[in-house]
């Protein structure tokens, strides 16, 4: 019926795709290992990053055109700061505060935001699906029968740079391991003398840098609407609950897995039956181990 | 006139235990909503009451949920858009529309029974997320399935509703009140009886309760289904109002959002809360709707700051003004306001 050498397309284009996933992964996975939240307005933020680089690259914004035309991965330079600002502020204003308050307010002050940069990112850019388009879109390597496009090989090779970057960060800088200690213990990493609040807030300000640079790669590969939001949430749930909690190769795992299956789905079914598949897996690792497939 | 009142209160002490000293403004309430679409109330105050109706009672199903049984449940729109679906669907199949809707809430009363048994081993934000799938499943699933066969529209996937137009603006206005009321005698009496008590018990430290003898498991489930009966009951009402009904719009978390937005602005542990919180959120919702898009930001906003300055809720923080240097102030001030008006009509 179907040809093995065919397989070979979504074979790589799946793995290509689970380096973007596991980018999307990463941020939630470092806030929800380190404080324990799930930043349910992660998808939405990791979308902000995106809607920046769209603004950067075209200039458009309130239907209005300014004369900006800056290549997308080059806006990581603004962009990325931008965002390491934005999660600083969040955690330091809104979060830490929210930890004092009870156990589910955090959680209601991220629907909250999530809401916040939905409805901006409508105002701003209106509800019409966007994408970003440098002149390098669509090009293609032709390695033998397949066709591979140079942007999913962007994306893989920047989680592989974020992935190692991450890991050498948290394991030789006194602030990685500072976070790495909060979220064994935070109790006994405050008594050691850690200001963990500050921990707090530079960790959710590192997810989100990780997080402009899951945005651009996004943006390269999909097509995007303020509302897209929640399916990335979900992805990168999927994501950290397949890798395992504080395993960030398990993360890179994870992500290859879910963009296999996403693939894979759109092989041999269509493009509901693709997202319906990766939501079920979500599902059924979550009920059935949710310690993760990786995790200990 | 008096005695009047108290025996009627006495009576609905005895039909209905657990309402108390709710009883009588809540049955005045009813009567009175009830009565107003029959006396010429504006058509556009149909649509406002309707809507705070439907608001009410997703606000206390959550509160139901995330305040009293310690489950914080992001799934309303699976239980909406599963009744609103089976509605539809059966309405192709000849059921006419009212029975419609109460098998649409046992189809959501089913489904949330079956989804409980996997879910309820996670625990905290694994529990939550685990709900917020839910409804995502589901609406790739009815994007999928096409039960009825007939051509469908709006994005390839969407139903009229069948025999909906022979049901006015009045009818559904009833029906969403019936529910809306119905919701707030269940949060009433459940939180005023033995299961009120056990799931609250839950909430502040599930060890204790279940070393204490109260079944958690089982209580949570009540909880969850009650819940899910009632959200599916006015997911029913909700798209025989519309006439309409398609996967993307029936699944979406916009009803969640505004059910967690008016629980937590009234109060979410306090009874009266969500029924404020409704009021305040339907207000919003009509005051911004000249300016599409402005009212969600808003609540955002609201809801943020709400929950970092009063996370108790306005009714809470109200609650807790009383017998302070402010509430007696406060009370000065308008007895002596009252007492000048009063002053005036002498003269």
């Amino acid at each position: 019926m179907t040809d093995i050498s065919s397989l070979a397309g979504p074979l790589v284009n799946g793995i290509l795709w689970g380096g973007l996933f596991a980018l999307i992964g990463m941020g939630l996975s470092l806030v929800f290992g380190v404080m324990n939240l799930i930043n349910v307005a992660h998808g939405d933020l990791v979308i902000l990053g995106t809607y920046f680089a769209f603004f950067l690259s075209t200039g458009l914004v309130l239907r209005q055109d300014l004369p900006i035309a800056m290549d997308p991965i080059l806006s990581l330079v603004i962009v990325m700061p931008v965002m390491f600002g934005l999660g600083f502020a969040i955690q330091k204003l809104l979060l830490n505060r929210a930890f004092t308050v009870s156990a589910e307010a955090p959680l209601i002050i991220a629907f909250g935001i999530s809401l916040i940069i939905q409805n901006t990112a409508l105002k701003l850019w209106s509800p019409m699906s966007r994408s970003l388009t440098p002149p390098y879109a669509l090009d293609v390597f032709v390695i033998g029968p397949l066709r591979i496009r140079l942007v999913y090989v962007i994306a893989f090779v920047a989680a592989l740079i974020m992935v190692f970057l991450l890991r050498e960060f948290l394991r030789r800088t006194y602030l990685g391991r500072a976070i790495s200690a909060t979220a064994q213990n935070k109790k006994a990493s405050h008594l050691m003398g850690i200001n963990t609040d500050r921990v707090y807030s530079f960790a959710f300000a590192i997810a989100m840098a990780v997080s402009a640079v899951a945005g651009i790669c996004l943006g390269l590969i999909f097509s995007f609407t303020p509302q897209k939001g929640i399916q990335f949430l979900i992805i990168a749930f999927g994501v950290v609950i397949i890798g395992g909690l504080g395993s960030i190769v398990g993360t890179l795992l994870g992500g290859i897995i879910m963009g296999l299956v996403m693939t894979f789905g759109g092989f041999f079914l269509n493009l509901n039956w693709q997202m319906l598949l990766l939501y079920l897996i979500v599902i059924v690792v979550l009920a059935a181990r949710p310690q993760g497939i990786f995790g200990r | 006139m008096k005695s009047i009142i108290s025996g009627l209160e006495r009576f609905m002490k005895l039909t209905i235990p657990g309402l108390g000293r709710w009883s009588i403004p809540l049955v005045v309430a009813i009567v009175v909503l009830a009565v107003l679409p029959q006396v010429g109330m504006p058509r556009a105050w149909i649509t406002y009451l309707f809507q705070f109706f439907m608001i009410l009672t997703v606000a206390n199903i959550w509160s139901l949920h995330a305040g009293r049984s310690g489950m914080i449940t992001l799934c309303l729109a699976a239980f909406i858009g599963l009744a609103g679906y089976t509605m539809t669907i059966l309405s192709y199949f000849g059921i006419p529309l009212p029975l419609g809707i109460v098998l649409g809430a046992i189809v959501a009363a089913v489904f949330a029974f079956l989804v409980f048994f996997p879910v309820y081993r996670l625990k905290g934000v694994y529990f939550a997320i685990a709900t917020l799938v839910l409804p995502q499943i589901l609406q790739y699933v009815f994007l999928i399935w096409d039960p009825v066969g007939i051509p469908r529209i709006g994005g390839g996937a969407g139903y009229a509703v069948r025999g909906a137009m022979l049901f006015s603006r009045v009818d559904v206005y009833w029906m969403a009140l019936a529910v809306a009321a119905l919701s707030t005698i269940v949060i009433l009496v459940v939180s005023n009886s033995k299961l009120g008590l056990g799931l609250g018990a839950i909430r502040d430290n599930d060890n204790a309760a279940a070393s204490s003898g109260v079944d958690v498991f089982r209580l949570k489930l009540y909880s969850f289904v009650i819940g899910a009966f009632i959200v599916g009951l006015a997911g029913g009402v909700l798209y025989l109002r519309s006439q309409y009904i398609q996967p993307i719009s029936a699944f979406n978390i916009t009803w969640q959002m505004t059910a967690i937005m008016a629980a937590v602005i009234g109060g979410l542990r306090i009874q009266g809360g969500p029924i404020v919180g409704a009021i305040i959120v339907a207000i919003l919702y009509f005051w911004l709707s000249g300016y599409p898009g402005y009212s969600m930001l808003a609540q955002g906003i609201i809801l943020v700051v709400i929950m970092l300055t009063v996370p108790q809720g306005i009714v809470g923080a109200l609650g807790r003004l009383r017998g302070t240097r402010v509430h007696r102030a406060a009370l000065q001030l308008a007895t002596t306001i009252a007492d000048r008006i009063k002053g005036k009509d002498n003269m």
